[in-house]
């Protein structure tokens, strides 16, 4: 049996895996951000939500990003679908910089923002109708969409009638029928209870699979960013930082019970650490004692 | 399971009845206060501090005339009744006047009775034969009372020696006696009790009106014609502006601080203004609707785009839409419902501002019977048309609530019912829309066939 004192390092890749890896680095850069920085002018004074901030991914990567809360992975997520300006530094989409929200890059959010009044196929619809598809060749890609995320039953659906697993392949199928080239995905299962959470974890990664797409994950879940990731970014927080860029030695395709694998335990262990580093918790301000001691309750 | 009894579970804090008690307890809601009107109009003890005329005397030297129908307080009808019989014991000069006038005491009775039309009130002919006839008993009067019937048949006496038909000339000259008054209790004039409000109501809507005014109904539809037209302006001018104001920063800076302060300038105080600008007739009235709605409308659907998720927004920036395109394609289906529901309120306050409205220029409407009867303290023809605003402005709110659901199926908010209505109304297009779009799908499905066998047979 393996114990936490006896797991591998997260360098000890597979020969399989350091193949994948060094086959990955080849790969063209789709989404390069350099020297980000963002201070926000608070009544209080400027604050730097993130400093000096550079990565990239490559094309079919699936990078999560991770770090303590307040290290800015939301102003980030934010800054590169384009919703948010950077005070400086830059972000090249397949090498082009980028200001301001485009098709070329989906998003998809924690609250869904699917539109209320459009049923499943026009939400999915959307993105295709404004950027000028006639109708009729937006429904029949909307189709595929929908029946790619298994809800050709609920095509005519409104959004109320769905459970919030549901709404989220809606949201991301409407982020995919626009056939970005770098799909954010802004702690989308957030808000999903556990079980629903684990099947949409799967489901994305089918997802990614079969669609030619690069993905940018948000998420304060280490297990979720261990399992889903090919690297994962690692920011410090006050102000947001690079910390680490993790690549992930657990094999692919990835199933439920490699979160069992001594490689995903020291994998996850080692961001803990970077995250939480050991021996802050001792810091803790000591709890009242209202029980009595009681030796099976320690 | 154990049967639910009838007087447990009525109060539990924040938990919905069910749906039973909830419609019983809803057709109390109205039940009641018209129980309530009932019990204060209809059982004597309650209230009724007045007495209300049925047989009225004029008295020798007080100048307040008073007639069969008006109030008096209950404590000074007594000293009413003594001083009448007082003046019959007394010494007193007659006149020929005097007793042709004393004779129409009996009218408003013999009229309530039904044996005289209203039109016949001072026809003296015939008042002098209902005098024979119940002072010989051939007709029964049971509204006088033994005193006063004592007095018909003294007076017939009197008038049967000098002539059996009326003849002015041939009216003794020798005092008659009065009647003495006789009244009920009652509540004060402007508390009419329900059957007084209801038939006066009935009468006011199928009676042609007494001097060539309108009908209640053609007062009816100028109401609603003002109210409904006001309305509309104040809707073509202030849901667009509002939306850019809830939009723009731009206009919501430009607009909306001159409306705040207009809102606090009273709409009825432009009202004379209103009247000079535009003259009499209805311009003014749909114009006084539209100040007083207008801004109160733009401030409220500006607050009503702004509280729309601007998560929505951000998630079409994503998909590729154009600042235009988010307002048509993002904002107005998104703020519809909740716009609609301002729209509703709104013309809720629009029957407010019709009733002030009404009352400047020339006077028209259901407001002017309020006015006018309600100076006359005729309060039987004011509450019938009180009544008929609230029920309309009721009904009308109503039907437009359930329309809510009809037009916004995906609100969520619908009923069966509604839901029902929506697809039955929409479904012709849907139809055609969905027979079009296959055509189409296949037309392309051909094209691209086509298309794609070219190549093949052109290249050997």
């Amino acid at each position: 049996m393996t114990t936490i004192e006896t797991l591998p390092s997260y360098l000890d890749q597979t020969p399989e895996v350091a193949a994948r890896f060094a086959r990955l680095v080849e790969r063209p850069v789709a989404l390069e951000v350099k020297g980000l920085t963002k201070v926000f002018d608070s009544s209080r004074g400027a604050v730097t939500a993130l400093k000096d901030l550079s990565f990239s991914v490559h094309k079919r990567e699936f990078t999560c990003v991770i770090g303590p809360s307040g290290c800015g992975k939301s102003t980030l997520v934010r800054i590169l679908a384009g919703l948010e300006t950077a005070t400086s530094g830059e972000v090249l989409v397949g090498g082009k910089s980028v200001s301001g929200p485009g098709p070329d890059r989906g998003m998809v959010f924690q609250g869904y923002t699917l539109f209320p009044w459009l049923s499943v196929k026009e939400n999915v619809m959307f993105g295709p109708k404004v950027s000028g598809t006639s109708s009729v060749a937006a429904e029949r890609e909307a189709r595929q969409w929908i029946d790619l995320v298994g809800l050709s039953k609920f095509e005519n659906a409104y959004p109320y009638q769905l459970s919030g697993g549901m709404k989220q392949r809606v949201a991301i199928a409407r982020a995919l029928a626009n056939q970005p080239q770098v799909l954010f995905m802004d702690e989308p299962f957030g808000a999903l209870d556990a079980q629903t959470r684990c099947e949409m974890q799967n489901y994305l990664l089918e997802i990614w699979k079969n669609v030619d797409i690069t993905i940018v994950f948000i998420t304060h879940d280490l297990d979720e960013a261990v399992f889903l990731s090919d690297r994962i970014l690692v920011l410090d927080a006050n102000p947001g930082r690079f910390r680490e860029m993790v690549e992930v030695p657990v094999s692919r395709p990835r199933s439920n019970d490699q979160v069992f694998e001594p490689l995903f335990g020291a994998t996850r262990k080692h961001i803990e650490h970077l995250i939480h580093p050991p021996g802050r918790e001792q810091k803790e301000a000591p709890v009242m004692r209202i029980a009595k001691p009681d030796p099976d309750v320690i | 399971m154990s049967r639910p009894r009838i007087f447990s579970d009525w109060f539990r804090i924040r938990k919905d009845l069910s749906p039973g008690r909830k419609s019983l307890l809803t057709v109390f809601s109205f039940c009641l206060p018209a129980a309530l009107w009932c019990i204060v109009s209809y059982v004597p003890f309650i209230w009724h501090p007045d007495v209300k005329i049925t047989v009225a005397a004029s008295r020798e030297g007080s100048s307040t005339v008073l007639t069969a129908g008006d109030h008096l307080p209950k404590d000074y009808f007594p000293k009413y009744v003594n001083d009448v019989r007082e003046e019959n014991a007394s010494e007193r000069e007659g006149s020929k006047r005097k007793n042709q006038k004393l004779l129409r005491q009996i009218s408003p009775l013999v009229i309530e009775a039904g044996w005289l039309d209203e039109r016949d009130a001072q026809n003296d002919k015939e008042i002098y034969l209902f005098w024979r006839d119940i002072a010989t008993g051939k007709r029964e009067l049971p509204a006088l009372n033994d005193e006063n019937m004592e007095i018909v048949r003294k007076n017939w006496e009197i008038l049967a020696s000098s002539s059996p038909v009326f003849e002015y000339k041939s009216l003794p000259e020798e005092p008659l006696l009065k009647l003495v008054p006789q009244g009920k209790p009652a509540n004060p004039s402007y508390l009419p009790a329900p059957d007084e409000v209801i038939e006066t109501g009935w009468s006011l809507f199928t009676r042609p009106p007494r001097n060539d005014g309108a009908t209640m109904g053609e007062r009816y539809r100028s109401s609603l014609g003002i109210i409904f037209r006001g309305f509309l302006w104040a809707c073509l001018i202030g849901v667009p502006i509002g939306i850019l104001c809830g939009t723009y920063s731009f206009f919501s800076t430009l607009l909306e601080p001159f409306t705040d302060f207009f809102r606090y300038m009273p709409a009825p105080t432009f009202s004379t203004l209103l009247v000079a600008v535009l003259a009499a007739g209805d311009s003014p009235k749909i114009a006084l609707v539209l100040i007083g709605t207008l801004p109160h409308m733009i401030l409220m659907i500006s607050k009503t785009t702004r509280l729309l998720d601007p998560a929505l927004l951000e998630a079409a920036q994503t998909l590729g839409a154009k600042p235009r395109q988010m307002i048509g394609s993002v904002v107005l289906p998104g703020i519809a419902p909740n716009l609609y529901n301002d729209l509703r309120i709104l013309l809720g306050w629009a029957w407010t501002w019709l009733v002030i409205a009404e009352l400047i220029g020339v006077k028209s409407g259901l407001t002017e019977v309020i006015e006018t009867q309600g100076r006359f303290r005729n309060f039987d023809q004011v509450f019938p048309v009180i009544i008929l605003i609230g029920i309309t402005g009721f009904v009308t709110d109503q039907i437009l609530a359930w329309f809510h659901g009809v037009l916004f199926p995906w609100a969520g908010t619908s009923g069966r019912i509604s839901r029902a209505v929506a697809s039955f109304v929409t479904w012709p297009i849907r139809t055609v829309a969905s027979a079009a779009n296959e055509r189409i799908m296949q037309d392309e499905l051909a094209r691209e066939a086509r298309r794609k066998l070219r190549p093949s047979t052109e290249s050997p």
